[in-house]
């Protein structure tokens, strides 16, 4: 499928950057996108488990679209729950769950083919679209 | 032709600039020979081991049984199993010599330093038999406190204590610690793997009961290791896998067992991993590896002390018997953070909490980044760390 308008023009524009580093210097920058989720609401019903660092997300559905909250110790992971974030902005839960992985590996930023103790955004992404398919149901 | 150049894999890049492989301690890079030793196999020799008498099956068994033979001659060993690696054999010595040997009110000597493969399969065995498990604690100076490992030892059975840190690269008082054992009736393992790669070690005259280690971290294959161990300890070992090659007849009434290292080695073996694994071994003898150990603990020394002066807190304190590993932290750069920055750079090093999350809580810490150094590293590669790591931390401190 086609992605959403702002997250094909972010994953156009990671993709004319051909150095590594200048990307993740872009993908700090948007770790201030995600709305923050308060430390102090961190739970083990938030964590994004498998991340290396502590990470944490709630989904909620809010007048019929997505409400994506995220905070993050890496701003690697904060970047990339930035770019989630902008990806799902305005979204109904069922334009959102259409949203494939591909969009992080695509901008040159991370694996997304397995989950594993050392790629924390596909344990977040499947963490944020369960709950979205949760709160469909 | 020199060292290094026999690494085919040090010489791609990664994100555009040259590989600079740092993980040493989670596995090292294979030289030529060894995948050369491994395809041959494969091309020309390919076959089951200790069974048939065509050609090509003597050619495998020749293979696989070298490397256990260049093992014992390495080590000075008498009885070397040969594993899937450090893990399975630790987790051997629990079921073939713990099971036939310790019952509920036992006790077993654990430390904060090891790792989780030296921790959980004596959890598992403890929770099955009801056996007490004690920790010797980690001091601040990154040491174990040999004064609670005294107190602790009053009537343990076992000692099982880490060669080296796979995060502190610390190598621990070994000979004291086998030798107070000893003297208090429990038997000792050593989780040797990451102390073989850096050190020859005399097995025998060591006298540790049982010694773990890993093929992949001394520039061999994954997926195989052994266990070496001490002629009385091995008769006290019950068969753990049963199945083919481990018995010396097979009734329906019952079995019997073979008396040597393949009473413990079920089922077709890791064949092409020996070869390779023999391949290594003989490489290992090309050059002087107490030099080479020697220089990368100089090397590692000086990057710790780099790290520091940038405000660094470094785990370790680099001795000249310690691994050339260095664990940092920066206060406010995310570890994992700090490995993506250094991988753009082509920079290898690992985050996280290396599997030995008990020192880690110790330390007040969730992970740390380490970089590791093995022989084909140099010392303009841990220049070029350092200066990736300044950089990193005037631009995103």
């Amino acid at each position: 499928m086609t992605y959403p308008e702002a997250l094909q023009e972010l994953v156009e524009e990671f993709q004319d950057v051909p150095d590594k580093r200048e990307r993740l210097e872009m993908l700090f920058e948007l770790a201030e996108e995600v709305l923050e989720l308060p430390t102090e609401e961190w739970s083990d019903a938030t964590r994004v488990r498998g991340c290396q660092s502590e990470a944490h997300v709630r989904v909620s559905i809010e007048d019929g679209l997505v409400n994506f909250l995220g905070a993050a110790d890496a701003m690697v992971v904060q970047g990339l729950m930035g770019v989630l974030a902008i990806a799902l902005h305005g979204l109904t839960p069922a334009q959102a769950v259409l949203i494939p992985v591909d969009f992080a590996e695509e901008m040159g930023l991370t694996n997304t083919l397995t989950p594993s103790r050392s790629n924390g955004f596909r344990n977040m992404y499947d963490k944020v679209m369960g709950e979205i398919r949760s709160g469909m149901e | 032709m020199a060292l290094r150049d026999q690494f085919p894999i040090l010489q791609r890049e990664v994100n555009g600039h040259p590989l600079v492989y740092l993980d040493n301690a989670a596995t090292t890079q294979k030289p030529q020979v060894v995948i050369d030793a491994m395809n041959a196999y494969y091309s020309e020799s390919n076959a089951n081991v200790h069974r048939a008498v065509h050609t090509l099956a003597g050619e495998a068994t020749e293979g696989y049984e070298s490397c256990r033979t260049k093992l014992k001659k390495r080590f000075n060993a008498s009885k070397a199993i040969i594993t899937s690696g450090t893990t399975e054999a630790i987790n051997l010595v629990a079921h073939a010599w713990g099971r036939a040997n310790l019952e509920k009110g036992d006790a077993i000597i654990l430390t904060e330093m090891e790792h989780h493969s030296d921790i959980v399969p004596w959890q598992m065995l403890a929770e099955e038999r009801g056996i007490e498990l004690r920790y010797v604690p980690v001091t601040p100076h990154f040491t174990l406190d040999m004064d609670a490992f005294s107190h602790a030892l009053e009537g343990a059975k076992l000692v099982c204590v880490v060669h080296t840190s796979n995060v502190l690269g610390v190598r621990n008082p070994l000979e004291e610690i086998i030798e107070a054992s000893h003297k208090a009736g429990a038997k000792v393992l050593i989780d040797a793997a990451q102390g073989v790669p850096h050190s020859t070690v005399d097995f025998t005259r060591f006298g540790a009961d049982f010694m773990a280690f890993s093929a992949h971290k001394m520039c061999g294959p994954t997926g195989i290791g052994a266990l070496l161990v001490q002629p009385d300890a091995f008769e006290e070992m019950q068969p753990f896998m049963g199945g083919g090659d481990m018995i010396e007849t097979v009734t329906t009434q019952g079995s019997t067992y073979q008396t040597n290292e393949h009473k413990f080695e079920a089922g077709t073996p890791r064949i092409a991993e020996a070869i390779g694994w023999s391949a290594a071994l003989d490489w290992m003898e090309t050059f002087d590896l107490d030099a080479e150990h020697t220089r990368l603990v100089n090397i590692a020394s000086w990057v710790a002390e780099e790290l520091r002066s940038m405000g660094m807190s470094v785990y370790g304190r680099h001795g000249e018997d310690d691994a050339a590993v260095v664990s940092f932290l920066h206060p406010t750069i995310n570890s994992e953070d700090m490995a993506h920055l250094l991988d753009a750079r082509g920079y290898a090093v690992r985050t996280g909490h290396h599997c030995a999350q008990p020192l880690l809580h110790r330390l007040g810490i969730s992970g740390t980044v380490r970089a590791s150094f093995y022989v084909y590293n140099t010392r303009q590669e841990a220049e070029g760390l350092v200066g990736e790591l300044r950089e990193i931390v005037e631009k995103f401190a």
